[in-house]
């Protein structure tokens, strides 16, 4: 069988492949605040093109920020992000909305339109941003739903999905359009350990078969280390670890190798500091 | 020192919800005016279908309203009318009464309940749901997907249904008059059209103008800013439904003093 280019460079080193790729997502000196809690720190990150880079993290590390500013779901309080080679903070509100046509993004909830049955969800871009007739949109909703396994499911609604089929119909959605980038925040959540891997295995052929550039947003270790090129470790706001997942496992990091076996750290505590946070009022 | 705070981040929050609200409504009409130009446009379909649900899936209720209220202000200006023997001038107060006053403003309270609570429920469900980020990720402008078609249905199903309102609440009072000073309903019509004038009907359509772009927008406003689960989403509604009222009552009077002197 002949094997693709995305297959190929699956083959090379991660790293090496991707360096000679042109990015598609450029993060510089990236400071992101919820008020006036800084939740990102000087983030630098590059997600080249026809790469899996999977950002990695504990509860509240700030990886869904990280996410949410590459959408452009939220603009960052100071730094670059440059999508396509573009400056965001340049882009008005119409050409980011002309961008996003070029983007997939399948949620952690899925967020598929509840007044919608699964076929009008998947058709829902198709039917804003093309002109195409109601049966061709009908026939590429279905391959997309082919490609997902989910081909017969179109009349249902979100509601009548489990959990791990919602996902699908979700990521059906996001590639509807033939997205260079896809987005997915927390593809594993909440889903059994045969369905997660058959995730998994989707986001990879999804990468072959239409040499997409992805980007994961996961705490979900063994996830992570089967599908992605790179993955970016952050903690705290920071990025820790960026690397391949050869060297992300020999890493010496204690911070990394804690997350990556899963061991918990009793925070330290400061005795005043404590008293201080008991009984100062809320 | 609290309540100076309090009242000083009330009011705060209060200029930075009708500064979103104003926001809201310019982006409506500019994605209206100029969406085909930017391939976003508010379509016609989606218009339509809030027309029905906004305007005809009303009807029922709104007549029923309506006739109430031509009934209740008809008994009432012949008892009142009556205590000076003045029985026969009954259509002057209610026509002037229902087409500047009541019908725009029981129309409105009943689009508010029906209309503004759904809108708003709907908006921050969808933004609890991470809808609203999905319509964004896909590229289409939530304004001009959710709030535009709801908007120009409610500007223009709210100032039609207050005017099936003044027809059914006049003919339902004049009813109850005909019979109650034994005059015939045809001559009840004309004396009640010799009375309004252009200004008289003009005066309630452009209030429930008005109302209807405040139905929309305050649902809007309370609908996008809802924060937690689905708790959060009944208190923005009931939020919502509360400050609509506010609204129409604060305007209507508003416009009563400047245009009625």
């Amino acid at each position: 069988m002949r094997e693709t280019a995305a297959d190929l460079q699956r083959k090379l080193s991660g790293e090496a492949a991707s360096l000679v790729r042109d990015p598609v997502i450029e993060v510089e000196k990236l400071d992101a605040h919820y008020g006036t809690l800084q939740v990102l720190f000087g983030l630098d990150l590059a997600v080249r093109e026809g790469e899996i880079m999977v950002i990695m993290g504990g509860s509240g590390s700030g990886k869904s920020t990280l996410l949410r500013h590459m959408i452009g779901l939220e603009a960052p309080s100071s730094g670059t992000l440059r999508l396509f080679g573009r400056d965001a903070a340049e882009m008005g509100a119409i050409e980011m909305l002309e961008l996003r046509r070029k983007m997939g993004v399948a949620f952690q909830s899925g967020a598929m339109f509840s007044s919608l049955n699964v076929m009008d969800n998947i058709k829902l871009p198709l039917r804003e941003h093309t002109d195409l007739d109601e049966r061709t949109m009908d026939i590429m909703a279905r391959m997309k739903l082919e490609v997902v396994n989910l081909s017969g499911f179109g009349k249902l609604m979100p509601a009548e999905l489990s959990g791990g089929m919602l996902k699908r119909a979700s990521i059906a959605r996001a590639i509807v359009m033939d997205p260079k980038l896809l987005f997915f925040d927390e593809p594993s959540a909440g889903l059994d350990p045969v369905v997660s891997s058959a995730l998994d295995e989707l986001i990879l052929r999804l990468r072959s078969a239409m040499e997409m550039t992805i980007v994961v947003v996961t705490h979900e270790v063994q996830s992570a280390f089967k599908i992605a090129d790179r993955i970016a470790i952050l903690d705290e706001g920071r990025i820790i670890e960026l690397a391949t997942p050869e060297k992300i496992r020999e890493t010496s990091n204690p911070q990394v190798q804690n997350l990556l076996n899963r061991r918990a750290v009793e925070p330290r505590v400061d005795p005043a500091e404590y008293l201080r946070r008991l009984t100062e009022s809320a | 020192m609290k309540l100076i705070e309090q009242t000083g981040r009330n009011t705060v929050r209060c200029l930075d919800e009708v500064g979103y609200g104003g926001s809201l409504f310019g982006e409506s009409l500019f994605w209206f005016i100029f969406g085909y130009r930017w391939r976003q446009p508010v379509r016609p379909n989606s218009i339509a279908v809030q027309m029905m649900q906004v305007g005809i899936e009303a009807l029922p209720i709104a007549t029923l309203l309506s006739i109430t209220i031509g009934v209740m202000l008809a008994v009432q200006s012949i008892y009142s009318l009556g205590l000076f023997g003045a029985e026969s001038y009954a259509h002057v107060g209610i026509a002037l009464t229902l087409t500047r006053e009541f019908s725009p403003l029981i129309i409105a309270i009943l689009i508010a309940g029906r209309s503004g609570s759904a809108l708003a429920a709907r908006l921050s469900s969808m933004t609890i749901n991470q809808e609203v980020d999905a319509l964004r990720a896909i590229g289409i402008n939530p304004v001009r997907f959710l709030v535009a078609p709801t908007l120009i249905a409610l500007v223009v199903m709210v100032p039609a249904l207050t005017m099936w309102s003044n027809l059914v609440a006049m003919t339902a009072a004049g009813l109850y008059v005909s019979q109650a000073i034994d005059i015939s309903l045809g001559a009840y019509w004309v004396n009640t059209i010799e009375v309004l004038s252009t200004v008289d009907l003009l005066h309630g359509l452009s209030k429930s103008v008005i109302f209807g772009v405040l139905i929309a927008v305050v649902a809007a406003i309370n609908g996008s800013m809802v924060t937690g689960g689905s708790e959060g989403v009944g208190r923005m509604t009931t939020r919502a439904v509360v400050h609509i009222l506010s609204a129409i009552i604060v305007t209507d009077m508003i416009f009563a003093l400047l245009f009625t002197q």
